[in-house]
């Protein structure tokens, strides 16, 4: 009797124990990404420089919901963000068959805040009804569709899930890192799918707006929604069963609170900062020797200069509308030589020094050096700073200087062309000022057209512009810019007519024949899976691009950051990298 | 009183045809503002070109600008003022959750305008000429001259090489949103200050100069001459007689200026990040958000008319002379 009910015991506390390790399958984090084991507790502040429009991942475009959300949920797998590398998150392991089509996910098994299991329904709604929904304004659809056909998703079990793709497709795991997962149980009842209720199929957008009860916004990330103070702020509670920990094994995150305060303005976010209200706040070039100054009297924050940490940014660039409807302007842009004299007359380190305060490095192209797809050749390519030559090439074009300094076309026109931009930036404008100059030195004359943010890419895209300097966003791998780079999309501004817009397709006819070698790099580029290849396509567009210029690169802004002394774990290791993380991030 | 009721309700019935000549010339304005909600996202990485094509049909932009006006239209009839572009909830909830804290700094500054101006107008009209008139005129008019986004940095700027802490807001950080106390109270007295003094400086001249040319009016008008001949102490004339005739046209300013409890505090609000209706209007206009540009508009309109109003009623009520009919 006494045997038997020992051995029931037995039975139970194993089975609890067993259903405890099921329950909590922790993943802990690179140590790169801590100094020392920190404390719990405390109030992280930080800033915001928007209010979010909506708490609705897939449902809204608002930068301030994604900061949010990117603290509310997770993906199933994320960029390591010291190594870059691909790590487990949701799914804690998976397996590539060997034609790369088939990808199988094995979940992590972990709860939602509100107790509900998290489980493959959530993966297969998340991917097959949410981001692939075209109405959702935040849907993913490009980036999960490969030559015309979707990535489709199957629940193999509750927790093992495949994705079947049409195609192998070298990105697919980098586009994954942004792909958080939503809970089926709280979003379902807005598609009409699932409830046959709902007619408009936008109504998705309309979840979880800015008046939502947080109760009803289940969590699966480092912090669980606590309160929106309108306008004003937005208070994040650690989520106590968040799944990640540190080396130690300890439950991250360290703080008890993570408060975004919504500030508008940069200046008064600083003087803010100044005043103790944030935590860590990213500076500009103009405000980063006036704050080392503070520094070194004393000041209870420390300021870091960092090199930009993106693999493949999109720094500011110069295109020359290859479409521009001015005859002799068309003509010019569309010759390399005369591409190639206006990089010979960018002075980048003039602009480095006095409008970056010496903050940037010059010559970075959509490639950042020093990380796995830079291709070194192209510094061999690269033409530097040298009026003579570009003075030699335009004479040699035939374009004669006039009497009043300003070369003219053989017609008598005068060369000169307008130069779009984005106004209330110090940065562009200083940068349009110098290239103003130094065209002026060349007999060419510039006129600086600063429009607003919204204007000034509207034209660009719009092919309406006959000059630009503009620069787009960083991102981490090569087929996530293939949009703006590869000729025949919509952002490849600088020659357009490449796209049939109606079709969405390519205009091969409209091609030079570098640009279809560049479009063939990225076809590649994305369906094979094999990394070492797909280094070597991209190596060649990189110097075909530094070749023939479709864009000249100009520089890329070092990252700048200022931040509480008694903060632990925010530093720079030895690669020149910031390391901080509100996951990590402790007071002292 | 009948009359005076029947007039009210005429006016009344005069702002419905109104308020649609507003909302068409508003509407036009909106329209003629370059650029459209989708276009700022042709940059952002996460939006798709499919994706913002199907936003133009889904908000409706494809259409012509006439049809576009009245599906406007017709969500206001149903009174949410429809859904905002961006927040994807009704206009009228967005705005009505911003409404508190705008009256509260404008009721603010707005006094403190009035309680400084209104006695510095009768002060340098009985003293029409000497020091102390200069002195406030010249007070006055360097609140008048110095641009509130300056004052506003300047003071930020003061306080913080003092050491002083309360920067930015209206509140420190862990009483936003907090349940009210009197730690809360006092602190919002130590934030509220600086907006109320930076937006009311700057109309502290215009009033008081107004205030000072209707006394004086008042004081040369032979009624005051001959109340002086009727034997009356010099301060029952000035407080009884003068001031109560020079504030009639004060309450007509304080009429039109209703709408700027709403509008006036743009950008010392962005600069100070205040919770207030201006920088939230600032940023739909940036935006193109047309519906909540829209409701504010025919917003500020409606309440220019209504403040008209009753600054018509007061007059009637403070000035027996005037009668409507």
């Amino acid at each position: 009797m006494r045997k038997s009910l020992f051995v029931i015991m037995l039975v139970l506390t194993l089975t609890s124990v067993l259903a405890l390790a099921a329950s909590w399958q922790p993943l802990a984090l690179n140590k790169a990404m801590f100094q020392s084991e920190g404390k719990y507790g405390g109030t992280l502040t930080l800033r915001l420089s928007s209010e979010p429009e909506s708490f609705n991942y897939y449902g809204t475009l608002s930068g301030a919901a994604y900061a949010i959300d990117d603290f509310l949920f997770s993906p199933l797998v994320q960029l390591d963000p010291i190594t870059k590398q691909i790590e487990p998150a949701l799914a804690k392991s998976w397996k590539v068959s060997e034609d790369g089509k088939e990808v199988t996910f094995y979940l992590r098994h972990v709860k939602w805040s509100d107790g509900v299991p998290f489980t493959a329904d959530d993966v297969v709604f998340t991917m097959n009804y949410v981001l692939m929904n075209p109405n959702a304004l935040g849907n993913e659809v490009a980036r999960f569709t490969i030559n015309g056909k979707p990535i489709v998703w199957k629940k193999v079990d509750d927790y093992t899930v495949k994705a079947i793709l049409p195609s192998s497709y070298g990105a697919f795991f980098m586009v994954l890192t942004p792909a958080l997962i939503m809970p089926k149980h709280s979003l379902a009842q807005y598609l009409p799918a699932f409830n046959p209720k709902v007619k408009d199929p936008s109504a998705f957008n309309k979840a979880w707006g800015v008046d939502t009860d947080p109760s009803k916004i289940p969590s699966l990330g480092p912090c669980i929604l606590e309160k929106y103070v309108t306008g004003q702020k937005v208070i994040l509670k650690r989520n106590p069963d968040f799944w990640e920990t540190d080396p130690w094994g300890n439950k991250l995150p360290y703080v008890d609170k993570v408060v975004f305060l919504i500030v508008k303005n940069p200046e008064t976010a600083l003087a803010m900062f100044e005043s103790g209200q944030f935590d860590w706040i990213s500076i500009s070039p103009g405000d980063f020797p006036y704050l080392k100054q503070k520094e070194l009297n004393g000041a209870p924050f420390k300021v870091y200069n960092a090199k930009s940490m993106n693999p493949t940014p999109s720094p500011i660039h110069i295109a020359f509308n290859f479409d521009v409807k001015d005859p002799d302007l068309h003509a010019l842009f569309n010759n390399l030589s005369f591409r190639e004299a206006m990089e010979y007359a960018v002075d980048r380190d003039r602009i480095v020094n006095e409008v970056y305060n010496t903050l940037a490095s010059p010559r970075v192209g959509p490639v950042l050096p020093g990380t796995y797809w830079y291709d070194p050749k192209v510094e061999k390519i690269a033409r530097k700073f040298n009026l003579k030559a570009a003075n030699g090439i335009l004479d040699s074009l035939g374009l004669k200087m006039g009497p009043d300094g300003i070369r003219r076309f053989p017609d008598g026109k005068k060369v000169e062309f307008a130069l779009l931009t984005r106004s209330n930036s110090p940065i562009y404008s200083g940068i349009s000022m110098i290239l103003q100059e130094d065209l002026k030195k060349v007999g060419i004359k510039v006129d600086i057209q600063p429009l607003s943010v919204s204007i000034a890419y509207q034209k660009a895209l719009a092919s309406n512009y006959e000059v630009a300097l503009l620069a787009f966003g960083d991102q981490p791998d090569p087929q996530l810019r293939k949009a703006i780079w590869q000729p025949g999309n919509p952002l490849y501004y600088s020659h357009l007519s490449t796209l049939n817009k109606k079709e969405h397709k390519p205009v091969f006819s409209n091609m030079y024949w570098w640009e279809k070698v560049i479009w063939n790099d990225f076809e590649k580029g994305q369906s094979t899976m094999d990394q070492k290849v797909r280094k070597e396509y991209y190596d060649e567009w990189q110097e075909v691009y530094e070749t023939m210029l479709p864009f000249i690169f100009i520089c890329k802004g070092n990252s700048l950051m200022a931040a509480k002394k008694d903060l632990g774990n925010f530093f720079k290791n030895k690669d020149g990298i910031i390391v901080h993380s509100a996951l990590t991030v402790y007071f002292k | 009183m009948f009359k005076t009721f029947s007039y009210i309700v005429r006016r009344l019935l005069i702002m419905i045809p109104m308020m649609f000549a507003i909302s068409i010339i508003c509407f036009i304005v909106v329209k003629l503002e370059p650029g459209s909600y989708i276009s700022q996202y042709m940059d952002n990485p996460r939006v798709s070109v499919e994706t913002v094509i199907q936003l133009k049909k889904t908000l409706g932009l494809d259409k012509p600008a006439v049809v576009q006006y009245f599906m406007w239209l017709k969500e206001v009839l149903k009174g949410d003022f429809g859904y905002s572009f961006a927040y994807q909830i009704s206009v009228s909830k967005l705005i009505w959750d911003r409404t508190g804290w705008t009256l509260v700094v404008s009721l603010f500054s707005m006094l403190f305008t009035w309680v400084i101006a209104i006695p510095l107008g009768i002060y340098s009209a009985l003293h029409q000429y000497e020091v102390g008139d200069y002195i406030a005129t010249v007070l006055g008019y360097i609140g008048l001259s110095i641009p509130d986004f300056f004052f506003a940095v300047l003071l930020m700027y003061l306080m913080l090489q003092s050491g002083n802490t309360s920067i930015g807001g209206l509140f420190s950080q862990q009483f936003i949103g907090a349940p009210w106390s009197m730690a809360k109270f006092i602190n919002m007295l130590q934030h509220i200050w600086l907006p109320t003094v930076v937006i009311g400086t700057s109309g502290i001249a215009g009033l008081m100069r107004v205030m000072r040319n209707n006394m004086l009016d008042v004081l040369n008008s032979p009624m005051i001459v001959s109340l002086r001949a009727a034997g009356l102490e010099e301060k029952s004339i000035t407080w009884k007689h003068a001031v109560k005739n020079a504030i009639n046209p004060m309450i007509t300013i304080a009429g039109m200026s209703l709408p700027a409890l709403f509008s006036g505090t743009i950008i010392v609000s962005i600069i100070l990040n205040i919770p207030t209706m201006g920088p939230f209007f600032y940023n739909a206009l940036l935006n193109h958000d047309e519906y909540l540009v829209m409701a504010f508009l025919l917003m500020l309109g409606l309440l220019l008319q209504i403040g008209n109003l009753i600054a018509d009623i007061l007059l009637a009520i403070v000035d027996p002379r005037i009668r409507y009919s």
